[in-house]
């Protein structure tokens, strides 16, 4: 239970008894597992597994149902067990209970006794597994399974010259290890349980389903003859111990030892296969000695180690062995299982390196949850964990590292083979401890040391930083340059859209009238439509699809973008996410520049073009009608002044933050035409890039209307007189606020209103109504007679504008009348009525018949809905 | 090893051909399993726990023994924006002595020991198999911490054994009905939309929602994925409800239509069609002619950006063999369809808890000679896939190491995932997934 609970575990740290013997029993060969319970205990636990071992797991259930937990399972259990034998034709079945077959009180002794008397030829052998979920851990079913196996199994009481060699749950990477290493030492020996192929298996042409490796019921056999046990456990308790059951049956004399995990343990398990007649081979030799050497290499690395080690009871004690002998202080050891001698078992190594390393607290923890472990790993400053995955949530929360090791491992690949037996596995373990611990230290301790120690001055790094990128966006800008039409003539072949979707002005030109719009028109402030940022960001997206030269989006009224920046920067932001490479180009009016310019940066604008007629307010005065400020409107010098001032300030932030400036500049004879090069100068001092000087379009209605026109030959000779202080644009074509295209070949008509089809010229058509059946709600997929509902449709062929949804019920008088079978075509027809026809998957003779007198028509489909309504409405 | 088919699995196992009737009266389903077939299928429990786990601040506590905890824990890729509570896994981990003598006060004390400690609003006690063997009255321990400490605390009364997933299902729907209707007042005026049946796997719950932002409607509830306690109790609020998991969130929508008077509508948005379908047909439902051209013009506009690398995957893909295993019936149809876009042909295809309808219309759907499976298990899926060609399977993890043991590729279409397969994201997702697999160099080397 919790650290804060008593009634509640939070997060377990252990599985079920089941679980523990299904694995065990993986290790048998050509033994097939059912669990006599519910369908999903086997299931969840053939998901715990094949997650970890990346393996088939197929475990059968005999599916009790509530029949069977109120009647008894034994039926079930008996169609089970003659199923699974026709599917797998094993030799072996272990049949583990579950809470469910407990509480009832099923007799599974007596139920496999009646499935050999009613099969009588059957030669499998049926081992019954008593594995409450509620009694115990997996450890202890594992061991359960294990001491059924051989209490079950026939014996040969024969005496021969074998160890037993029992095993809890180790990786198939681990026993195969095992194996390897009792062989080299030259003994003859029975593995109990062996999994090494079974849940590690090689990719083989011919799949068998059959877990086909694995202990056999001969070798099991001759473990009653054997000259003596090992039993890989220190935790496991007499009753449950295979070990202790040979010995009392058989008088096999056993010893319980801790997994050969480190150094010590090893030696240990060497030390007493010697003693029964093992020989060390040079070989053997040379591995404690790397062992040994890798612990010496890494011990400084290792004093650092804070470990907290979690899982079955053998494992921790293992870890701790391993940890302790190289220094590593294990701070929290924790177990899921209930095992009141937990820490009598564990404590003598941990204290010993605690005290050598003056480390005061450690914690070891049985029945422990998650939430506990956690706490504790916090309270006792763990900085690595050993064991599962299941403390991932952990790791990722508090940044502490985990290692890695046992079952389950579901975030991972490899868990089968993962080691920590012999020296062999204990050295890559501990280079895996070490490894994470090393990691940890050369990923922070820069950082640590630069925080803690240098302190007072200037950070370095961020500021490289900044270097780095202000260079890449130098880079970046100058080539967005190259590919904008209106800033390098050479790219004529690129095309622009303007999207218009500022209508609001703050400032009043006299030459400007915003309100006409004809499609055959083109000059600024002219757009057919203004668009919303959604529909400016679909336009896009349409344009770009067909026109993939289009490299620059322009933000250019038809009022001005910054007196409507809230649309430009949605616009902006909605674009940049789908095309990061895109140039934004904007022109403005200037005022409201300095207020914004940071934002148009942030936003990725690349180029600005402000339109500055004047920097003399005078002049300004003759220019702007009125200048819309902060809320007020300012008229004559005033509001120029402001107007000024601002496009000025505005441009000069710009131009030192790389940005790319043009100034346009309408020429007004009488006006502004001795003023221009003051202009140009000015800008230029300011650092912008380019001018374009403007002829004046006298538009009717404005105040300039008619002023005398400048001709071609005049304004050239203004740029020419100009292009001494700044490059000129010779090339504008003065376009609309919603132009698309190359400069040259202005294609905005044809995308007018993509984005909006305009509703009233749909119904054209007539619109026919359809009622659908379908149960998916995707597809016309319900026979016409079955239906409950109706989706109801309206289309003219094309589009299929869905209306509701018609419960038939909804139609019904009440209930006798929907119980009778006529009724309830009564009702469906009642609720199709008002349809020009119904789409069915399949519909009867006779309401066909019925449909058709009531001038219903009758379409029979699989379709898509939409699909088959618009198909049915063309028809 | 040779194929062996049960005898009691046959009328659950038909091929598609001429003379098939197309009812999906010539299979057997929705029944119980097979005792010893080794079933694909999990438990009623896991059926209420799939629907309910991801609302985000809940407790959902497990009466009953560890296991059922222990491996239900945070198995899921439901995401949350806010709690991090439902990644938990609370049970009252009932021992021997609970089991002899009840485990009713130790379910009391963990909720008192939960309000101690927290302020808990919305609290889910699920019943297991033993629970509802030993007989423990869940539903009066929850009646009286409700009324003890003014807060939710719904029974879910799911023994494993008491039938189904999909009776699971209908429980949690039960349950959340429970905690949605006491808080809907008659008249309110309704607006926006709640979202049923998404669990927000891989953020496909926040995928949706954003295009309904797009298209300017409201969404008020999503039910379960990324839900909360204070999301939850608006759903009455709702003018539409719509249903994306049919299998699991129908039996909630009908009875938030009766009760509620919530109109509900089956959407779906795995494919590019489906999407578009369904985003159109819940504007239209709206009726606000913004929000139709809104929908129009989104719909339009992610549609054509598929197209082209559609068009480009689909020649990688064209002409490959699927088998498909899943839950339920909806996703089964939805991914033969999705095949079908891509020029993959199904020669395999079954369900868990598939109904009989849905076995008429995947009947319908598929080409002569394809089998048809319910409640399959894995030999039958080896023989099959086997003699079937199949390149690829498409289901849950459990699957995954029979498909790679034969050398087929395996698409992960389960709550497991961490990428999401809805929308037109989905889609892109999806056929990535499926290319990256089924083309791997590894299988011309088996």
């Amino acid at each position: 239970m919790g650290i804060n609970f008593t009634n509640l575990n939070v997060n377990p740290c252990k599985m079920c008894t089941p679980m523990g013997s299904v694995t065990a029993l993986y290790g048998i060969k050509k033994c097939m597992s059912i669990l006599h319970g519910s369908q999903g205990c086997s299931t969840y636990i053939r998901r715990h597994m094949a997650t970890h071992y990346n393996e088939p797991v197929d475990i059968a259930s005999s599916s009790l149902t509530e029949e069977g937990t109120v009647f008894g399972g034994a039926s079930n259990l008996i169609k089970g067990l003659e199923n699974l034998i026709r599917l797998y034709n094993p030799e072996v079945i272990g049949v583990s209970t579950t809470c469910l077959a407990e509480t009832i009180g099923e007799d599974i002794k007596a139920i496999i006794k009646n499935f050999y008397m009613a099969n009588p030829d059957c030669k499998v052998k049926i081992i019954p597994v008593s594995t409450a979920g509620y009694a115990g851990t997996q450890y202890e079913g594992f061991f359960k399974a294990l001491q059924a196996v051989v209490a079950n199994v026939e014996m040969t009481t024969e005496k021969n010259n074998k160890i037993n060699i029992i095993t809890g749950l180790i990786s198939p990477a681990d026993t195969r290890y095992l194996k390897q290493l009792l062989d080299g030492l030259g003994v003859s020996y029975v593995l109990l349980p062996d999994l090494a192929e079974n849940l590690d298996g090689v990719h083989v042409d011919v799949y068998n389903r059959l877990p086909s490796e694995g202990t056999s019921l001969e070798e099991i056999s001759q473990m009653a003859g054997a000259k003596f046990t090992i039993e890989l456990s220190t935790f496991v308790s007499d009753d449950i111990s295979p070990a202790k059951y040979l010995e009392e049956h058989y008088g096999v004399p056993y010893k319980r030892m801790d997994l050969p995990v480190g150094l010590q343990a090893t030696d240990a398990f060497i030390k007493q296969i010697v003693e029964l007649g093992g020989v060390i081979s040079p070989e053997l030799t040379k591995e404690r000695g790397r062992y040994l050497d890798a612990m010496v290499d890494s011990h400084k690395y290792n004093a650092l180690g804070r470990a907290t080690v979690f899982g079955e009871p053998d494992f921790v004690k293992a870890i701790i062995n391993l940890c302790c002998e190289n220094g590593i202080v294990p701070v929290v050891s924790a177990t899921g299982a209930a095992c009141s001698n937990f820490q009598a078992k564990i404590e003598a190594p941990i204290k010993k390196v605690a005290a050598g390393l003056f480390v005061e607290n450690y914690a070891m923890v049985d029945d422990a949850d998650f939430e506990t472990i956690e706490q504790l790993t916090l309270d006792l400053k763990a900085n690595v964990m050993i064991g599962n995955s299941d403390a991932r949530r952990i790791s990722e929360k508090h940044s502490i590292d985990l290692v890695r090791c046992a079952f389950p491992i579901h975030d991972r690949v490899g868990g089968q083979r993962i080691q920590m037996i012999g020296y062999a596995g204990s050295l890559q373990l501990l280079d895996r401890i070490s490894n994470t611990l090393l990691g940890a230290k050369e990923s922070t301790f820069r950082e640590e040391l630069y925080e803690k120690y240098y302190t007072g001055s200037d950070k370095k790094s961020p500021q490289a930083i900044h270097e780095v990128t202000k260079m890449n966006a130098q880079e970046i800008i100058a080539q967005k340059t190259a590919t904008h039409p209106c800033y390098n003539c050479g790219a004529g072949q690129y095309a622009r859209i303007h999207l218009p979707i500022a209508p609001k002005c703050n400032v009043q030109c006299n030459y400007c009238v915003r309100k006409y719009d004809c499609p055959n028109e083109s000059r600024p402030g002219v757009t057919t439509e203004i668009l919303d940022p959604e529909q400016a960001f679909q336009k896009y997206v349409i344009v770009k699809e067909k026109m993939p030269n289009l490299k620059v989006v322009g933000i250019a009224g038809p009022g001005d973008s910054l007196a409507n920046f809230e649309q430009t920067k949605e616009t902006l932001t909605l674009i940049k996410e789908y095309d990061p490479e895109v140039t934004f180009c904007l022109s403005t009016n200037g005022l409201m520049l300095p207020l914004y310019a940071q934002d148009l940066i942030d936003l990725g604008v690349t180029h600005v073009t402000v339109t500055l007629n004047a920097i003399d307010p005078k002049i300004g005065a003759k220019i702007y009608k009125y200048v819309d400020y902060m809320g007020v409107r300012y008229t004559g010098e005033s509001g120029a002044g402001i107007l000024i001032g601002n496009q000025l300030t505005g441009l000069k932030y710009l131009t030192s933050r790389g940005i790319i400036c043009k100034v346009n500049t309408v020429m007004l004879k009488g006006v502004n035409d001795d003023h221009i090069e003051t202009v140009v100068k000015k800008v230029k001092e300011l650092g912008c890039e380019i001018t374009n000087i403007m002829q004046l379009i006298p538009v009717a209605g404005s105040a300039f209307e008619d002023m005398p026109l400048v001709n071609n030959k005049e304004i050239t000779a203004m740029r020419k007189q100009c292009e001494v202080h700044i490059k000129q644009m010779y090339h504008c074509k003065q376009c609309r606020a919603d132009a698309i295209g190359t400069l040259g070949n202005d294609v905005s008509i044809e995308y007018r209103g993509c984005t909006a089809p305009s509703s009233t010229q749909e119904k054209t058509l007539e619109a026919k109504r359809f009622a659908v059946a379908t149960k998916s709600g995707m597809l016309v997929d319900q026979h016409f007679g079955h239906a409950s509902e109706f989706y109801i449709y309206e289309s003219d062929g094309k589009t299929a504008k869905f209306i509701e949804r018609r419960n038939v019920e909804k139609y019904c008088t009440g209930v006798e009348h929907c119980e009778d079978k006529a009724s309830k075509i009564d009702n469906i027809l009642t609720a199709v009525k008002d349809c020009h026809s119904v789409l069915a998957l399949r519909i009867g003779d006779s309401p066909s018949k019925r449909l058709q007198d009531m001038g219903i028509g009758i379409v029979v489909t699989y379709d898509r809905i939409e699909d088959a309504v618009k198909k049915a409405a063309n028809q | 090893m040779e194929a062996r088919i049960l005898e009691e699995r046959k009328q659950s196992i038909m091929v598609k051909d001429f003379c098939c009737s197309g009812d999906g009266k010539s299979i057997t389903c929705e029944k119980e399993s097979v005792s010893g077939a080794v079933s694909q299928r999990a438990c009623v429990y896991c059926g209420a726990r799939v629907v309910l786990n991801p609302i985000t601040d809940a407790y959902h506590i497990v009466h009953g023994p560890i296991g059922c905890a222990s491996y239900t824990w945070d198995i899921r890729g439901s995401l949350s924006s806010g709690s991090d509570l439902y990644r938990n896994s609370f049970s009252t981990d009932l021992r021997e002595r609970d089991v002899i003598f009840g485990g009713e006060k130790r379910l009391t004390a963990a909720i008192d020991e939960i309000v101690a400690n927290h302020s808990p609003k919305l609290i889910f006690v699920y019943a297991t198999c033993i629970v509802g063997v030993i007989g423990d009255d869940i539903e009066a321990v929850c009646k009286q911490a409700t009324e003890k400490y003014n807060i939710c605390v719904v029974p879910v009364k799911a023994p494993g054994f008491s039938g189904t997933k999909t009776l699971g299902y209908k429980m949690a729907c039960d349950a959340l009905m429970q905690v949605i209707k006491p808080h809907a007042k008659p008249e309110q005026p309704k607006k926006g939309i709640n979202i049923l049946g998404d669990f927000n796997l891989a953020g496909e719950m926040w995928i949706i929602k954003n295009y309904f932002k797009k298209i300017g409607v409201d969404v008020i509830s999503t039910i379960t994925g990324d839900a909360s306690y204070d999301t939850l109790i608006k759903a009455s609020t709702a003018e539409l409800n719509i249903v994306q998991c049919a299998g699991s969130s129908t039996y909630l929508a009908n009875r938030m239509e009766d009760e509620l008077a919530i109109p509900f509508l089956k959407v779906s948005f795995f494919g590019v069609e489906d999407t578009t379908n369904s985003l159109m047909r819940v504007a239209y439902a709206i009726g606000d002619a913004e929000v139709i051209r809104k929908a129009e013009a989104f719909t339009e506009v992610e549609s054509a950006k598929l197209q082209e690398f559609l068009t480009k995957y689909r020649r990688n893909l064209l002409g490959k063999k699927a088998a498909i295993y899943v839950g339920g019936g909806f996703k089964a149809i939805s991914l033969i369809r999705q095949f079908n876009e891509m020029g993959i042909e199904t020669v395999v295809v079954g369900t868990q808890t598939g109904k009989q309808e849905d076995y008429a219309v995947i009947q319908s759907l598929v080409n002569e000679h394809t089998v048809i499976l319910d409640d399959a298990n894995p030999a039958e899926l080896e023989t099959f896939m086997k003699e079937k060609g199949a390149d690829i399977l498409v289901g849950g993890v459990k699957e995954r190491p029979l498909a790679y043991k034969l050398g087929i590729a395996f698409c992960d279409h389960n709550h497991e995932r961490k990428h999401a397969l809805a929308g037109y994201e989905g889609v892109v997702n999806f056929t990535k997934e499926i290319n990256l697999t089924i083309n791997s160099p590894v299988w011309q080397l088996l």
